[in-house]
């Protein structure tokens, strides 16, 4: 969390001379921030860190919205979505939407853990939202090849809702023993690219 | 209504699996073979409210989604029979290019037919050969919020237009004849969790309209806009600003709802009514009766789905049979089937106008519904009371257990007794026809506060991996109350049904086969495989003397099953 902080810090100052002078920093220029984490070319630094090239538009423009109202709180992304207006978010969520997602190739679990995964998928009933190929559409996220990592602790977060920003899919979670959760992501994060507007 | 996928699905997802990286093309769900065919005109008759008010007697089109002004989806062509149905075979089949849930009911206008699809694509096909004459793809706005598929039941023609209403809350009017733009209404902002998937009703040159939303805190209504310019002629609210109603104890079968009564009425204190946030979202086109100029529609459940300890009373008028004029919107009356619903078993399946007799045994105008309970309830036309309801057409062993923080088995699982899917009706019979699913499911409840237009469940549904899921097809008589037949299905059933002069009951099953039922006895005259599954509702119509069936084979994203983009129509050899 720390290094996080400080990262964050850094690329903040980088960044803030150009948003304070008159003119405003094209989106590029704002990309280039979240390149910094999310990847120059959308394979994130750390392994908790999301994928976001390709993900859904609705989807990124509601997490910068939550990130910025403090529905989804978190120190480092509070930081970044500060001084971005409406706008900014708009046009940063288009601008990562038309990314293709990156292909991590990440393992496929042995079939026990799968069997484990899809058993609690099928009787919590994921793809009625997230869909056929965990691709989601509009403000459903994508979760197909996400980062196994990511997945994990984001759904460990939604669990016991220190991620707050939709009591919904935390109420799911629950309805997941927390056993299930690492099967659940290493499934998901094994998944290989599906859609993508690329 | 909420979307729980059966345990069955586990063995598609692990075939899914394998053929993922097959996949590359702009939305996994599209598949772009049409792509290549230049824009024909349509030769699209204009459509009058004359022919939409007969439309119950005109066995050659097929103007409303569920038949006709009344909802019979009774369908008065008798040139496929009891007699001849095994020689039914495919005329032509269309292929769509979204492979995604197929919710749509085809729609004929003299020889054209208007078919959608999830993500709102609408289609204008020749009846006939199923060419194509135009594709319509609506722009989606960034922001969509739905919690049970991305589908799209179909729309209404009047006049010259065809009218949809799509996932990004708008209602659009497109150019019957080449599938241009007209006008487009903003419905709702679906930020706060408004969406469109019902076909829209057209009649006295409005168009009317309800809203999903029920699963992320809205205030449900019904609206109807000017058919010509899109403006908003009147609006009703299903959550009148006094939600409270009398604390009712019981449901309207008389069993038992174990409410706390004393507990919900220091909330009310404490919070005051929650009429804001608290749901009531329509899902289905609402029964027309132009005689008493009013239209009779159902209220879908309250928000949160399973926790009621945030709004204390009856939340009216959720889980509701209501009646408005048709001229002004204003509320005739209600019949409220299950007051502080916490289960999701709310109402959804499209009401139904027909002669009933009543306690008496004298015949009046009545209005049907099938309850997501699994009972038919009957009901007076004149001021909604309830005259009778059938035997469960589905298990109800524990109704109303409470869903507790650990979950609670109560059958039948929020999935319903019958779901969206429509109800036929064979008036001679007075035998209405209901696909029915029995899915074991615990409710867990968790309590949090209004997430702002997020998806607000306030616990959740769970299907039980171990237990067995099955469907039935189910005529109930509902003069009597009384279950005529029943069939059982391998699989739960959603979709809907269709039923003919000819005698027969045409629906289909999440395994691809589409079935035609002898309307009297039950008995299976003829199945078709359509290689997805088949649930979407069936319409008829007739060409050049040719009778012809008409189905889509999608599947469903809402309990996984089989996809597919097919629209078939069939005739006899
Ligand atoms: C200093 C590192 C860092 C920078 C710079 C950064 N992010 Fe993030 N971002 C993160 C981390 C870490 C998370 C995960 C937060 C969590 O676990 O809740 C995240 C989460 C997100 C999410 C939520 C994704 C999801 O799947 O839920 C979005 C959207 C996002 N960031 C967009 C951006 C944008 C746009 C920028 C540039 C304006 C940016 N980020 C800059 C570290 C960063
Ligand atoms: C009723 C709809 C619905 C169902 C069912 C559902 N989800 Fe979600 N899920 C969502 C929505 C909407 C979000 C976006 C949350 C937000 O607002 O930040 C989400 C977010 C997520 C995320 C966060 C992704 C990210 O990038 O941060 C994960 C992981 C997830 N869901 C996994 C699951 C799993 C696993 C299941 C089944 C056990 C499931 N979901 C069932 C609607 C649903």
């Amino acid at each position: 969390m720390r290094y996080g902080k400080i990262f964050a810090g850094l690329f903040m100052a980088a960044a803030l001379p150009g948003a304070n002078s008159a003119v405003a920093d094209s989106i590029d220029d704002k990309a280039q921030v979240c390149a910094g984490c999310h990847g120059e070319k959308g394979i994130p630094q750390e392994k908790t860190t999301p994928i976001i090239w390709g993900q859904n538009e609705g989807y990124i423009l509601v997490e910068l919205r939550d990130f910025k109202s403090g529905a989804r709180k978190n120190d480092i992304m509070s930081g970044i979505v500060a001084d971005l207006s409406k706008k900014d978010m708009l046009d940063l969520a288009a601008h990562f939407a038309g990314l293709k997602w990156p292909d991590l190739q990440q393992a496929s679990p042995p079939r026990p853990v799968m069997k484990q995964a899809l058993t609690v998928i099928g009787s919590i009933g994921c793809t009625s939202c997230h869909l056929d190929q965990y691709q989601g559409n509009s403000t459903t996220p994508r979760l197909a090849g996400q980062q196994s990592e990511y997945l994990q602790k984001t759904m460990t977060d939604f669990r016991d809702r220190s991620r707050a920003n939709n009591p919904g899919m935390s109420d799911l979670m629950n309805a997941a023993q927390p056993a299930d959760l690492g099967p659940i992501a290493q499934y998901l994060a094994s998944l290989t690219v599906v859609g993508g507007n690329q | 209504m909420v979307g729980i996928r059966s345990s069955h699905a586990f063995a598609a997802a692990l075939t899914g699996l394998l053929v993922f990286s097959a996949f590359h093309s702009a939305k996994a769900q599209e598949v772009e073979h049409n792509s290549k065919e230049a824009a024909k005109g349509a030769p699209a008759p204009s459509v009058t409210q004359e022919e939409l008010t007969n439309a119950a007697k005109d066995s050659k089109q097929f103007l409303h989604t569920n038949g006709n002004y009344d909802q019979t989806r009774f369908y008065p062509g008798k040139q496929v029979n009891t007699g001849n149905v095994s020689k039914l075979r495919p005329a032509w089949i269309f292929q769509m290019d979204v492979k995604e849930s197929l919710e749509t009911t085809p729609i004929v206008v003299g020889n054209v037919m208007y078919v959608t699809t999830s993500f709102d694509h609408v289609y204008a096909l020749n009846a006939k050969t199923g060419e194509q004459y135009w594709h319509y793809k609506h722009k989606m706005g960034p922001i969509t919020t739905y919690c049970c598929g991305p589908n799209n039941r179909g729309v209404a023609v009047y006049g010259d237009k065809v009218y949809l209403a799509t996932l990004d809350a708008k209602l659009v009017a497109l150019d019957a004849k080449t599938g241009s733009l007209v006008w487009q209404t903003d419905i709702a902002d679906p930020l706060d969790g408004y969406s469109e998937t019902m076909a829209p009703t057209a009649v006295n040159g409005k168009i009317i309209i309800g809203t999903n939303g029920g699963e992320y805190g809205i205030r449900g209504f019904v609206r109807a806009y000017d058919a010509n310019t899109g403006k908003l002629v009147w609006n009703f609210d299903t959550i009148p600003e006094n939600s409270v109603g009398v604390w009712a104890t019981k449901d309207a079968t008389g069993k038992d709802l174990h409410r706390d009564i004393d507990a919900e009425k220091a909330q009310f204190a404490k919070t005051g009514d929650p009429y804001k946030t608290l749901g009531g979202g329509v899902w289905q086109n609402p029964a027309v009766d132009l005689k008493l100029n009013r239209i009779f529609f159902v209220v879908g459940n309250p928000s949160p789905d399973l926790d009621g300890s945030l709004r204390p009373g009856d939340n009216l008028y959720t889980d509701s049979l209501v009646s408005v004029d048709l001229d002004t919107g204003k509320y005739v009356c209600h019949f409220q089937y299950i007051p502080h619903d916490v289960w999701d078993l709310d109402a959804v399946s499209p009401p139904i106008l027909v002669d009933v007799k009543d306690k008496d045994g004298k015949t009046v105008p009545g209005v049907i519904h099938g309850g997501k309970t699994g009972n038919v309830y009957v009901n007076d036309r004149k001021d909604c009371s309830l005259i009778r309801f059938s035997d469960p057409m589905v298990d109800q062993s524990g109704m109303w257990t409470l869903p507790t923080p650990e979950g609670s088995k109560m059958f039948p699982g929020a999935n319903g007794g019958v779901e969206w899917s429509p109800m036929a009706a064979n008036p001679k019979l007075a035998l209405a026809y209901a696909v029915n699913l029995h899915q074991p499911m615990t409710y867990q409840v968790q309590s949090s506060p209004y997430p702002d237009g997020k998806l607000w469940l306030g616990g959740a549904f769970k299907v039980i991996p171990t237990e067995v899921s099955f469907g039935n097809v189910t005529a109930v008589n509902y003069d009597t109350g009384k279950i005529k037949w029943q069939v059982k299905t391998p699989e739960p059933m959603m979709g809907g049904a269709l039923a003919t002069a000819g005698d027969l009951v045409f629906t289909g099953e999440a395994n691809g086969w589409f079935r035609a039922y002898n309307a009297e006895s039950g008995k299976i005259l003829w199945s078709f495989q359509c290689g997805a599954g088949v649930n979407a509702p069936p319409a008829a119509y007739a060409l050049d003397g040719k009778e012809y069936i008409v189905v889509g084979a999608g599947g469903n994203t809402q309990i996984d099953f089989k996809r597919g983009n097919n629209i078939i129509a069939f005739t006899l050899n």
